[in-house]
């Protein structure tokens, strides 16, 4: 299959149609679940998704070293290559990865401000004109109170997509009657999209149930698969 | 004499520059009666640490020569190997890992784990070193070895814990807590070499108690005798010891230092250590490649029985002469023998044969399995293997990887060019990556090597050890060039100039090709060009990979194939072939679509991260990559690939712009293309120089 192709018939448009097309450059979209799920595979999907694409993606880290995130990227892209039949696969995956960079941060004792100015310095200094962060493993019980309003700010100012996943915890019951993760909703305002991962009896089902501002949840016909954490139609 | 071989260490002590590896090495040899002064590594008497021989890296703080020292601790001998500290030199890295059974990896308490420490762990990992960690100058101002520790585990993704533990720091350093002992250690007399044991201080006991869980919850994991008696609180010290000792041979396991080489704290619980956790030469696995199969890899075994096989690791040309370092594997090294150096393909009888003490030289007749001796007057290079006639094996590959960067060199005057073939003739031999030629269209003699640094110390290395003074010329890039598709070849090579003519024709194709730097293939059917001229086809062709046309540097991942030609019975010959094939390749080349290839480095750089900023910009304007940043409270850390060219000069770029409080490594990744616009500009450079030597 040739990459044209590839992208065209990527899980990732489903995904797309049932969010208005897209997340949009300037917002903040969550993908929410509990512990073990695979938030960060969904991440690196819609990341290798914009790669694909020729975009260029940051991939911030709040957790796992930059080996980690790095194994993440190879294993998945490896495996849809591998079912896909990708053509000319290795100049394909060398121009993906030239466009992908790492940014690793301890939460605990680098603020917002400095985060920002780090990614600000990464995509003027750098030169690395970034489409959009994936900023995976932060902690959103120990998010600054503006953290969000700040980061909305930046993204707009940036022209960036901004995907976080956010690990739900804490007591039960961990979603609200809205299905609204008790944990996001200091937040949800500054929230454009929220999806939330649902596994059910036969697969994880992808549940928006905020999508640009409308509040009305429901299942994209998308799962992912629990075995491979690949995203496929449903 | 013959050891027993339970009681035998072979060490290397590795560390970031300035982590105090000398005065550690230096403390070594003086706890262990060898030496009787401690003299400071910078000290006014100007007399250094004896394991550093050379001026030269005494001046810079770093260890370059990796000379084998001969010590008793207690009732065991240690051969303490000094291991180069930078990157650069690779192959020299490589070798003194190679004879290492175990390390002790060296931080500073206050500066802990940074770019240097992370690729010199990177190598101890990658040779499968078990080691252990010391966490030097906890006397120092800032000094805080329990944030080192962590850093070792979350840095350099380590299991690691306390053996001992520190009582009070900075200028308030008075001892130390042996955490398997639970007893305090104390060190009087003059260099801290009376030992006293005493209580616990009241105030530490509880955080003694802490780390010495941690320590068990650790070594448990190795041992279940020791998991069973630590439920029923029936733990024994030799209980934690072996399970201790398990882990780290494993290399599962890094039992953590705390000290002070300097203030004389704690050099001697870590010889301890070396003994109780680091293994004898029996324990490590050494594999070798027998060269009668094709390299296949076959299991050396530490025993005296077995026919001998010594790697040569180093060689030196010192006070005593020529000597040659050897690591024996297996077998045993007589006096008298003959043995076969499986390089050069050579016997050879072993004369004088010796251990070399800290300060003085042992006389012996014969050398014992894992044991490390040197010999006088062999002729070989380093990385030879010298085996039993019985057996032809290699210890190390014989693959060199190729050097990236080269320097013209012009002596100053008559004497020192004398001088300065002796030296590049010796450094050549002790360093396969380090090469030599004369240029035939400049005349220039041009030294090459694995990076600016490291062609550097020969510099020097020749300045001061044959007082050679040399003017250099500018880095080159070993460029390469590579072809992108496949593209066919029809060659008539005809020249009848009265007397005999010469013919040849070759026909087939040329393609890229991956792993391989180049390939040639028959594959002509029906005899169209006579066996005995299808070398001479190779030949023409290994003759024209030496200098692409794009900008005459070698041809590499190409293969030639030829499947049609044509001879003639009077005028072919081996040149016609040759010159056939080279006119082949010119006519291919162009329509192979050629490309320029450079060197491109993994660079690491870190510092405070305020110079964030100003070290990503400085990647950027290099035509660098930059491929992961991490950020921690107030340090950060930039990995990027740059190619070699733009990397000149810039460690004064990067001092300068963080005042020096930044700094960085590289080391060679891979060749990758030059982008349209640097091409070009190469490719009139090349032009103007071709235009104006054929001026001349
Ligand atoms: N305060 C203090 N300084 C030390 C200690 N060990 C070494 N040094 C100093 O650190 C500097 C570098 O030491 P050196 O042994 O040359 O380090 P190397 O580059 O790793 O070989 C020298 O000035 C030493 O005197 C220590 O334990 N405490
Ligand atoms: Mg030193």
């Amino acid at each position: 299959m040739l990459k044209e192709e590839l992208i065209k018939k990527s899980p990732v448009r489903v995904l797309e149609r049932g969010i208005e097309g897209g997340l949009k450059a300037g917002n903040i979209g969550v993908i929410a679940s509990r512990k073990g799920i695979g938030k960060t595979s969904v991440l690196v999907q819609l990341a290798l998704d914009k790669l694909m694409q020729g975009k260029k993606v940051i991939h911030v880290s709040f957790t796992t070293h930059t080996s980690y995130v790095i194994s993440w990227y190879e294993n998945i892209f490896n495996e849809v290559a591998k079912r896909k039949n990708l053509e000319d696969y290795s100049s394909v995956h060398d121009d993906l990865m030239k466009n992908r960079v790492i940014m690793n941060f301890n939460q605990e004792g680098v603020s917002t401000d400095q985060i920002l100015k780090s990614l600000r310095a990464m995509i003027v200094d750098g030169g690395f004109d970034a489409d959009a962060v994936i900023a995976d493993g932060f902690d959103f019980a120990r998010a600054d109170a503006g953290h969000f309003s700040q980061v909305r700010a930046f993204a707009a100012e940036m022209k960036l997509e901004f995907w976080y996943s956010c690990t739900m915890t804490g007591e039960e019951p961990l979603l609200d009657k809205k299905n609204v993760p008790v944990i996001l909703r200091p937040f949800l305002d500054e929230i454009a999209v929220l999806i939330v991962l649902d596994p059910k009896a036969e697969y994880i089902h992808f549940v928006v149930v905020k999508d640009h501002g409308r509040m009305n949840p429901s299942d994209l016909s998308i799962k992912l698969d629990a075995k491979t954490l690949l995203i496929a139609e449903a | 004499m013959a050891f027993e071989i339970s009681k035998m260490r072979n060490i290397g002590i590795s560390a970031h520059i300035d982590s105090g590896k000398t005065t550690l090495s230096e403390r070594i040899l003086f706890y262990c009666n060898k030496i009787h002064a401690i003299h400071e590594v910078r000290g006014k008497d100007g007399v250094g640490a004896t394991m550093d021989s050379m001026e030269l890296e005494r001046e810079r703080g770093i260890t370059i020569a990796s000379a084998a020292t001969n010590v008793q601790w207690k009732d065991t001998t240690i051969n303490l190997i000094d291991t180069p500290g930078h990157v650069d030199f690779t192959i020299e890295v490589e070798r003194s890992l190679r004879v290492l059974d175990g390390a002790v990896l060296v931080l500073c308490s206050v500066g802990g784990v940074q770019s240097q420490t992370l690729t010199v762990d990177r190598q101890l990992k990658r040779y499968h070193v078990p080691r252990l960690a010391f966490i030097n100058k906890a006397d120092r101002t800032g000094a805080n070895p329990f944030r080192v520790k962590n850093q070792i585990v979350e840095k350099l993704g380590l299991n690691a814990a306390f053996v001992t533990m520190p009582i009070g720091l900075e200028d308030k350093l008075e001892g130390l807590v042996d955490l398997i002992m639970m007893k305090a250690v104390y060190f009087d007399g003059e260099g801290g070499i009376d030992i006293r044991y005493a209580e616990i201080p009241a105030h530490l006991a509880a955080d003694a108690a802490k780390y010495r869980e941690e320590l068990l919850d650790c070594a448990s994991m190795f041992s279940d005798e020791l998991a069973e008696a630590y439920l029923e609180g029936a733990e024994t010290p030799e209980m934690i010891k072996a399970a201790i000792r398990k882990g780290t041979i494993a290399q599962q396991f890094v039992p953590v230092f705390v000290g002070s080489a300097y203030k004389n704290k704690g050099v001697q619980l870590l010889l301890d250590g070396v003994v109780d956790f680091l293994p004898d030469p029996t324990e490590v696995k050494n594999i070798a490649l027998d060269l009668d199969k094709n390299e296949a890899e076959q299991v050396v075994v530490c025993d005296a029985k077995l026919p001998t096989v010594a790697l040569a690791f180093k060689l030196e040309d010192g006070q005593y002469g020529q000597l040659t370092y050897v690591r024996i594997y297996q077998g045993e090294l007589k006096k008298g023998s003959e043995l076969f150096n499986t390089r050069a393909r050579k016997k050879f009888k072993v004369g004088r044969l010796v251990r070399m003490h800290a300060s003085a030289m042992e006389d012996i007749s014969e050398g014992g399995p894992g044991d490390i001796v040197a010999l006088f007057g062999i002729e070989c290079a380093s990385g030879d293997t010298f085996c039993d006639p019985s057996v032809n094996f290699a210890m190390t590959s014989m693959f060199v990887p190729e050097p990236v960067i080269s320097l013209a060199i012009t002596p100053s005057d008559k004497k020192s060019s004398d001088q300065m073939s002796k030296a590049l003739n010796r450094f050549t031999k002790e360093d396969p990556t380090f090469q030599t030629f004369v240029d035939p269209e400049s005349n220039e003699t041009i030294i090459k090597g694995m990076g600016e640094l490291h062609l550097e110390v020969y510099i020097e290395r020749m300045r001061r050890e044959y007082k050679c003074e040399v003017t250099t010329g500018m880095p080159q890039v070993a460029y390469r060039e590579a072809i992108s598709q496949r593209a066919e070849f029809n060659y008539t090579h005809k020249k009848q100039t009265g007397g005999s003519g010469q013919y040849g024709r070759v026909a087939g194709y040329m393609e890229p090709i991956d792993g391989a730097v180049y390939e040639f293939v028959d594959s002509i059917k029906g005899g169209s060009i006579p066996n005995e001229y299808i070398p001479s086809c190779d030949k023409g062709f290994k003759e024209a990979v030496k200098k692409g046309s794009l900008i005459g540097f070698p041809v590499v991942n190409i293969r030639c194939v030829i499947n049609d030609g044509a001879s003639h019975a009077v005028d072919s010959s081996d040149i016609a072939f040759q010159l056939a094939a080279i006119g082949a390749f010119r006519e291919a080349y162009e329509k192979a679509k050629p490309a320029i290839l450079e060197p491109i480095m993994k660079v690491v750089a870190e510092g405070p991260a305020e110079f964030q900023g100003n070290i990503f910009a400085s990647v950027n304007q290099r035509r660098g990559l930059i491929t992961a940043s991490t950020e921690e409270a107030s340090f950060c850390r930039v990995e990027a690939e740059v190619p070699l060219s733009e990397m000149f000069g810039y460690s004064t770029v990067l001092r300068s712009m963080t005042q020096g409080k930044a700094e960085f490594s590289m080391e060679f990744l891979k060749y990758g293309k030059v982008p349209t616009s640097v091409s070009e500009q190469l490719r009139k450079e090349y032009e103007e120089q071709r235009r104006k030597e054929q001026g001349r």
